[in-house]
């Protein structure tokens, strides 16, 4: 057993999934209805004012980044929630004392995470394409770039779920900066609305490259170059992919 | 395999500002049914769980059949089946899927699972229950989870830590015969536990810890025979002088028509004691004896209750 325990690895996450799964109520459907709402609140009763943005129907505009939050707070919240649940109901030791490494352990929050985040990505990009007839320019590119977000973001929230010591904590995050950052990203708005002073702002906003690059996928449009939406992913992908497993390995808040 | 099942030597680990442990030394032998005696904070969770992972050691060799268990945790987890005191909670899934699941994190497919789990949910009782959810469970029935749990990737060395806390007295007894028969069947096992009486039963060696440290180690009969005291009182008619030097191999005290002695072994020389006083023409009215327990041994050395 000195290399991956393939099969420990392969558990956990169906654990993870199911877990999620099991609970679609609280953990699918309340993104999709969301987003829905959005469509409806947002896109057909602003779209009266706001005809186009960058060429592009105001309702079309906004989806891309609909599916962006979706994905990104589904795959963060999956992952940490999940961590400090097993902490908290005293599930944690029966990883812990399993012949799993801090690796394997890590990847199978990661994919369980990044897994519900595409889910509920791809349930908002169908719900576009069905509901508004939005067009996938690349629907390749796009799978591509929600699973890329989903893992940046999944690795983070496992971050996040070692590090907290209550749900409040978590609670936190989410409200005081992942969903705030979503809606400075760009998702009802492009930069290019905003006065020089904002726009610049918004350029050290990670989750606005985000957007930037799904709506690229999406629709061909950009604020932003697109590389730089596909390297700012990357990167996060790998700094919180190996800040996770190095925490993980640390024992530190999991292990005494 | 001819490395002791356990072996922990020189083992510190402290809390902040707390020592926990300062230098535990101990081993068991592959087959051994050994219990970890002490007073609550004395130890005996921070080993197990430096030996099973979850607490980090400050220092000290702490081996599983010889492997190192931070440098050989794949090997030396494996080794291990264990049964912890607290009693987790999940929403999200039956008791049959969950053991499947722990199954597999020790690399067993659920295909290969099969027949032990259906095996440890026959033996221990928890068929019925194969579909609940862990919230549904009463406690007794939890702690039989959490055996079956330990057992299901059938490991060489089982750990319980208080494996009986909070069941009722047929559990318990339930819970024994099949501890004995595991142990009969070859498995190491170290068991802590508030119940005196539970070692003393089951185990053939215990050791007793106190502030971080094993203080004594020994079978139960060992140490209460070194450690502890024994008598032997007769009511007796019929004393004569003679009887002073007959009995001078034997420390004795002399009280109306009473005789307390003291003894190491009440049974070993209880016969030659009755002899003595036979022959010189006591009439012996009643013959008890008294012998210090487990829990005597372990008061006296620890100077506190266990619980």
């Amino acid at each position: 057993m000195r290399s991956m325990n393939w099969v420990g690895l392969y558990t956990l996450t169906r654990r993870e999934v199911g877990r999620f799964f099991s609970v679609y109520r609280q953990t699918v459907l309340p993104g999709l209805i969301s987003s829905g709402l959005y469509i409806l609140i947002f896109g057909f009763t602003l779209e009266q004012r706001i005809r186009e943005i960058d060429g592009v129907p105001y309702t079309l505009f906004i989806l891309p980044g609909l599916i962006m939050m979706n994905t990104l707070t589904n795959a963060s919240s999956n992952a940490s929630s999940s961590m400090l649940q097993m902490k908290l109901l005293q599930q944690l030791p029966d990883i812990l004392t399993a012949p799993l490494s801090s690796l394997e352990l890590s990847l199978a929050y990661t994919i369980g995470g990044a897994v519900r985040g595409m889910v509920n990505g791809i349930l908002v990009l169908l719900l576009g394409v069905f509901l508004i007839d939005m067009p996938v320019q690349q629907p390749l590119a796009t799978i591509g770039f929600i699973f890329l977000v989903s893992w940046a973001f999944s690795s983070m929230g496992l971050l996040l779920g070692q590090l907290a010591d209550t749900w409040d904590q978590l609670a936190m995050m989410q409200n005081f900066f992942l969903t705030p950052l979503s809606f400075l990203g760009g998702i009802f708005y492009s930069i290019h609305m905003l006065p020089d002073w904002a726009q610049k702002l918004s350029l050290i906003n990670p989750i606005y490259y985000m957007i930037n690059g799904i709506r690229y996928t999406v629709l061909g449009v950009f604020d932003s170059p697109p590389l730089n939406s596909f390297l700012m992913a990357l990167f996060m992908t790998v700094l919180f992919t190996t800040a996770a497993i190095l925490l993980m390995k640390s024992g530190k808040k999991i292990k005494q | 395999m001819n490395n002791p099942a356990v072996h922990i030597s020189g083992l510190h680990k402290s809390y902040e500002d707390t020592m926990a442990l300062c230098g535990v030394d101990l081993t068991i032998e592959d087959g051994q049914f050994y219990g970890l005696l002490g007073p609550n904070g004395a130890g005996k969770t921070t080993t197990i769980h430096i030996l099973t992972g979850l607490v980090i050691k400050n220092q000290g060799v702490t081996e599983i059949y010889g492997k190192d268990t931070v440098k050989d945790f794949r090997f030396t987890r494996s080794q291990l089946g264990i049964a912890h005191q607290e009693l987790p909670i999940d929403w999200f899934f039956p008791l049959e899927k969950l053991l499947y699941f722990h199954a597999g994190y020790y690399g067993i497919t659920q295909k290969n699972a099969k027949p032990r789990v259906e095996e440890l949910l026959v033996r221990l009782g928890l068929e019925d229950k194969r579909s609940a959810r862990l919230r549904q469970l009463s406690g007794g029935m939890k702690r039989r989870y959490q055996l079956a749990k330990a057992l299901v990737h059938d490991p060489k060395i089982i750990i319980l830590d208080e494996p009986t806390a909070g069941v009722d007295v047929e559990l318990r007894h339930e819970l024994w015969d099949y501890l004995r028969e595991l142990h009969q069947n070859g498995k190491t096992i170290l068991l802590t536990t508030h119940y005196i009486e539970e070692a003393e039963l089951l185990c053939e060696k215990v050791g007793i810890i106190d502030k971080g440290k094993i203080i004594k180690e020994g079978s139960p009969g060992d140490l209460t025979r070194d450690l502890g005291k024994a008598g032997i009182n007769v009511h007796y008619t019929g004393w004569n002088d003679e009887l002073n030097d007959a009995l001078s191999d034997f420390s004795f005290i002399l009280e109306d028509n009473r005789l307390h002695f003291t003894v190491r072994d009440p049974e070993e020389v209880m016969a030659s004691i009755i002899q003595i006083l036979s022959n010189h023409g006591c009439h012996i009215h009643s013959v008890s004896t008294e012998k210090s327990s487990l829990e005597d041994v372990f008061l006296s050395l620890t100077g506190k209750g266990i619980n």
